[in-house]
């Protein structure tokens, strides 16, 4: 088992990084009144940790209970019917899945998963907390229709079930689902608290950490918990006991990225182009979001970047960061974006260098 | 309606029933070589027409009683009750096979030459095929080879119509390939009944054999009064697939080395308005084909807009119809020099003289939204009139590769004779584009009959070899189009996410049109500086492929997302990729497995595979 999953808390009391989240939700669950919810904030900083702890704090032990199944949903459109499958993670109060895996057909998977979950309410001997809990992943990657549908489910089915929504970004979530929900912002933790983790782990791991090694991981996680973590044990795997200018290797996709901004930097001609769209191609091809592409191709870009390019750099790349959402395929914006870069930055080493 | 002369009785139907005779004698499982048109008796003629006029009476006052409906509605209903009074009559009328319409005939056929004056050829061609005839006709027999003329030309500019005028001229018999009733395989299948199924090309075979025996046999029999006959085969057997090309293409040369009647081969070009049609035999492979097997070959050209002019008129006033001198200019230039869609045409818009009005007036309106003509300017007018949609123009067909490269090699007028100033308002120099040396985009696109999506795809792969190498403006205008495209084709902006199928298909096929405007305009217009035209092959789109192998991708990361782990919690597909994959690999290499996870991993590029249109 990864250290990531090994020493994840498992209860509320046990929340360290986020620790007056995590008491406000105990409070919530005390007064027996749970709306429901919705956890956001940057990956790796804890919403999936606080969200299992959550259920654990409601159900008890029973929620760790989980089988996974592989569920297959007739979906009855009125003009066809077809199969859906889609994989479940289930205990008996609890429901997780990832509608976003459905594609485009988010939207059956949304009304008929929820529809189900109401009508096998569970009756709860003692008839409390009659409702069940359905967990569902990357909200924000679901399309509007989807969540327009989750919308009206919510609304419908709300005496039976309790939503607990998690996401990276609340922005991609519509505003009235938003509305219906409490919303919990979750923070990235602050390279103090990330160190304070590592050497937690450290100890129970029964580890030797030289003095600034947790720091550097830190810093190189870029706040990101799970990172952390992950370059942490790959740091054990790789060499123990740690030396003390140790650095964990970087990750293979970023590298690849960073070897195209300075690819870009040092040539800007439609022939560049033509073999950046390549390496991009390879990025796409094993499954790395085009968003966390253009997003660390970004970061590298402005590195190098004059102070006067950054603003409106950052400007074309939001702007073809929303346009690779309204459209289809990804290579499209993110070479647009790549263009108008080197467009810019060839106009900048001319103006400056003649 | 009286004036109409008597010469409507097909001349050579007698020739043509003798040669039938001919061969159907000495081969009597032959098929009739050709079936005579009856002569249409002229005194038939006239209850036909004041039947029509009676028809049209009678719809002319079921459109009056439309029109004193008092419904509310009753102008507009009986505007419609005209119009689909107008098309039953327009069917009645063409259809002139049934019985009922037994009399009237298309007009093709009634006015089809019947000397070589009539013929709407050029004097010279008519000339060169009358000679060859004529020498072979005269040649003492016995002689092998340089039996066999090739007559190639567009659909429409009288090669058979020629050859058939020439031979009535010269009163020589035609012995004609027929084509038989195409039989499917399916059908056949189907049907099972006692026919048997031969293929097309092997009945070709065998009138083939045919004409050699016949030729063996004919010197000895007629002696010294020999008739004179000649072969004509006007339709060659579709073939598809390589074997049965050969096959073929072995028939025709056995053919042309062997016979000993004048034979003509009339093949129809089809490189104008290429077909889109792959399957279709290859003409030019056969032309050359045919050269090397010995044929004498003459090329026709599409036929003249003056002569198909003169031909109309003729028509016209034997029809004595009334139809102006502007709407026999429409059809004679639109018709693209094929005088049998020209007629053909006339006929339609002779039928009914309202349309004829309508057809005028919007031809009007066509000619004058050629306000854009700079656009246009420059072309012949063959070209420039199917740049606006005619009312009685034929539709030209460009196969997708052709439409890309017009837009990706981007030909514009030279700087020499700008003269767009007659736009009303200036643009800004960087923003000023020559004219383009074609039609309008969007008409290419029409004609090309892509999908919207292929299209930009194809665009999207090909247009950075086109662009300057030191144009990275261009190259981002170009990119910056392609993206707007690509965002109208995921449909309207409600619609995210990233393989979305569009299903509101009413807005979307708008927006598919737009957004096919946008791509082709967009690389036009951003591609100012074109690169030197050089070489350049077509690469089939690689987002394809890597569409493809992504989704496998994902379908296989996905499955393995719960076998490893004994995690409480389910993952996220992008945390997985992120994070978990690239570190897994570290942390626990054995059950690390190498298949696929290495990014560097080559993506196989098999470029230039120029027939995949199809699997998009």
């Amino acid at each position: 088992m990864l250290w990531v999953d090994k020493h994840r808390p498992k209860a509320l009391d046990k929340v360290t990084v986020h620790e007056q989240v995590a008491q406000n939700l105990k409070k919530l669950v005390a007064e027996q009144d749970c709306p429901h919810l919705l956890f956001y904030g940057p990956p790796g900083s804890g919403k999936k940790t606080l969200i299992m702890a959550l259920i654990k704090q409601m159900f008890g032990a029973g929620a760790e209970k989980v089988k996974m199944e592989n569920k297959t949903w007739k979906i009855d459109t009125g003009t066809r019917t077809f199969d859906l499958e889609l994989v479940m993670l289930s205990s008996s109060h609890h429901v997780e899945m990832n509608p976003s895996d459905a594609g485009f057909q988010d939207r059956y998977v949304v009304q008929e998963v929820i529809k189900e979950m109401a009508k096998s309410r569970p009756i709860d001997a003692k008839g409390k907390r009659a409702f069940k809990v359905l967990i569902l992943n990357e909200v924000d990657k679901l399309s509007r229709e989807a969540q327009h549908s989750l919308r009206r489910t919510m609304e419908k089915y709300s005496a039976s079930c309790r939503l607990i929504l998690c996401c990276n970004s609340s922005s991609k979530v519509t505003e009235a689902v938003r509305s219906r929900c409490l919303n919990v912002r979750v923070n990235a933790p602050t390279e103090d608290q990330i160190v304070q983790v590592l050497e937690f782990i450290g100890k129970k791991e029964n580890l030797q950490l030289p003095f600034g090694f947790a720091a550097r991981i830190a810093a190189q996680s870029n706040r990101n918990l799970r990172r952390a973590i992950l370059f942490f044990e790959t740091c054990k795997v790789q060499q123990y006991p740690f030396t003390s200018n140790q650095v964990p290797p970087p990750l293979d996709w970023e590298k690849y990225v960073s070897e195209i901004a300075t690819d870009i930097l040092s040539e800007q001609s439609p022939k560049r182009l033509y073999s950046v769209r390549q390496k991009f191609y390879e990025l796409l091809v094993n499954c790395i979001p085009p968003e966390s592409i253009l997003k660390k191709l970004l970061s590298e870009l402005m590195k190098k970047l004059d102070s006067d390019l950054k603003h409106e750099i950052c400007h074309w790349a939001a702007h073809y960061e929303h346009k690779m959402r309204l459209g289809s395929k990804a290579i499209f914006h993110l070479e647009a974006f790549v263009a108008k870069f080197m467009s810019i930055y060839k106009e900048f080493l001319v103006a400056t260098f003649g | 309606m009286g004036k109409r002369p008597p010469l409507v009785v097909l001349s050579s139907s007698d020739d043509d029933d003798g040669g039938g005779r001919c061969t159907g004698s000495r081969a009597p499982s032959a098929r009739r070589t050709r079936t005579p048109a009856p002569p249409p008796p002229a005194a038939k003629q006239a209850p036909s027409s004041s039947r029509k006029k009676l028809r049209r009476g009678s719809s002319g006052g079921r459109g009056r009683r439309g029109a004193s409906d008092p419904a509310p509605s009753g102008s507009l209903k009986a505007e419609f009750d005209m119009l689909s009074e107008d098309f039953t009559e327009c069917l009645n009328d063409l259809g002139t096979s049934g019985s009922m319409h037994q009399t009237k005939e298309l007009w093709v056929d009634k006015y089809r030459p019947h000397s070589l004056a009539e013929l709407a050829v050029h004097k010279k061609k008519v000339e060169d095929v009358k000679k060859w005839l004529e020498e072979k006709l005269m040649a003492p027999k016995g002689t092998h080879g340089g039996w066999s003329l090739v007559l190639t030309g567009q659909a429409g500019v009288g090669k058979s119509a020629t050859v058939k005028a020439i031979a009535a001229e010269i009163g020589a018999d035609m012995c004609e390939w027929t084509t038989p009733v195409p039989t499917l395989w399916a059908e056949h299948m189907h049907a099972s009944s006692g026919l048997q199924y031969v293929s097309k090309l092997e009945e070709f075979e065998n009138f083939v054999e045919k004409i050699r025996k016949f030729s063996l046999l004919f010197p000895t029999t007629i002696g010294s009064q020999r008739k004179l006959i000649i072969a004509l085969i006007d339709d060659i057997p579709v073939t598809s697939g390589n074997a049965s090309l050969a096959r073929l293409g072995k028939c025709l040369t056995s053919l042309i080395q062997s016979t000993q009647i004048p034979t003509v081969i009339s093949l129809t070009h089809y490189h104008k308005s290429e077909a889109n049609d792959t399957a279709m035999w290859n003409s030019e492979e056969l032309e050359s084909l045919l050269q090397r097997a010995g044929a004498h070959k003459i090329v026709f050209n599409p036929v003249t807009i003056s002569s198909i002019k003169k031909i109309l008129f003729r028509i016209c006033k034997q029809e004595s119809s009334s139809t102006t001198e502007e709407l026999v200019h429409e059809i004679a230039t639109s018709c693209g020099g094929d005088i049998r869609h020209a007629i053909m045409s006339l006929q339609y818009y002779c039928l009914n003289p309202r349309r004829l009005n309508s057809a005028l007036a919007t031809s009007a309106t066509l000619l004058e939204s050629t306000g854009f003509g700079a656009l246009a300017q420059g072309q012949d007018c063959y070209s420039r009139s199917s740049s606006m949609p005619s009312p009685c123009g034929r539709d030209e067909t460009l196969t997708l590769f052709h439409a890309l490269g017009k837009f990706l090699h981007n030909k514009r007028e030279s700087h020499g004779d700008v003269n767009i100033d007659l736009d009303s308002f200036p643009l800004k120099e960087k923003l000023r584009r020559n004219p383009l040396k074609m039609d309008v985009p969007e008409m290419i696109l029409s004609q090309a009959h892509g999908k919207v999506r292929t299209v930009a795809d194809f665009l999207h792969e090909n247009a950075l070899d086109f662009i300057d190498d030191d144009a990275v403006d261009d190259a981002w205008v170009v990119m910056s189009y392609l993206s707007e495209a690509d965002c109208l084709l995921a449909g309207s902006p409600i619609t995210s996410a990233r393989w979305t199928v569009n299903e509101s298909n009413e807005s979307g096929s708008m927006s598919q049109l737009i957004a096919a405007s946008v791509a082709a305009r967009g690389v036009l217009f951003g591609n100012a500086h074109a690169s030197l035209s050089r070489w350049h092959t077509i690469r089939s789109p690689k987002v394809w492929q890597i569409e493809r192998t992504f989704r496998s991708t994902k379908d296989q990361i996905l499955n393995e997302r719960f076998d490893c782990s004994s995690t409480p919690g389910s993952r996220n597909f992008s945390e997985i990729v992120n994070d978990f994959r690239p570190f897994e690999r570290w942390i626990c290499p054995r059950s690390y497995m190498p298949r696929n996870v290495s990014v560097h991993h080559d993506v196989d590029g098999n470029n230039s595979e120029e027939d995949v249109i199809e699997d998009c």
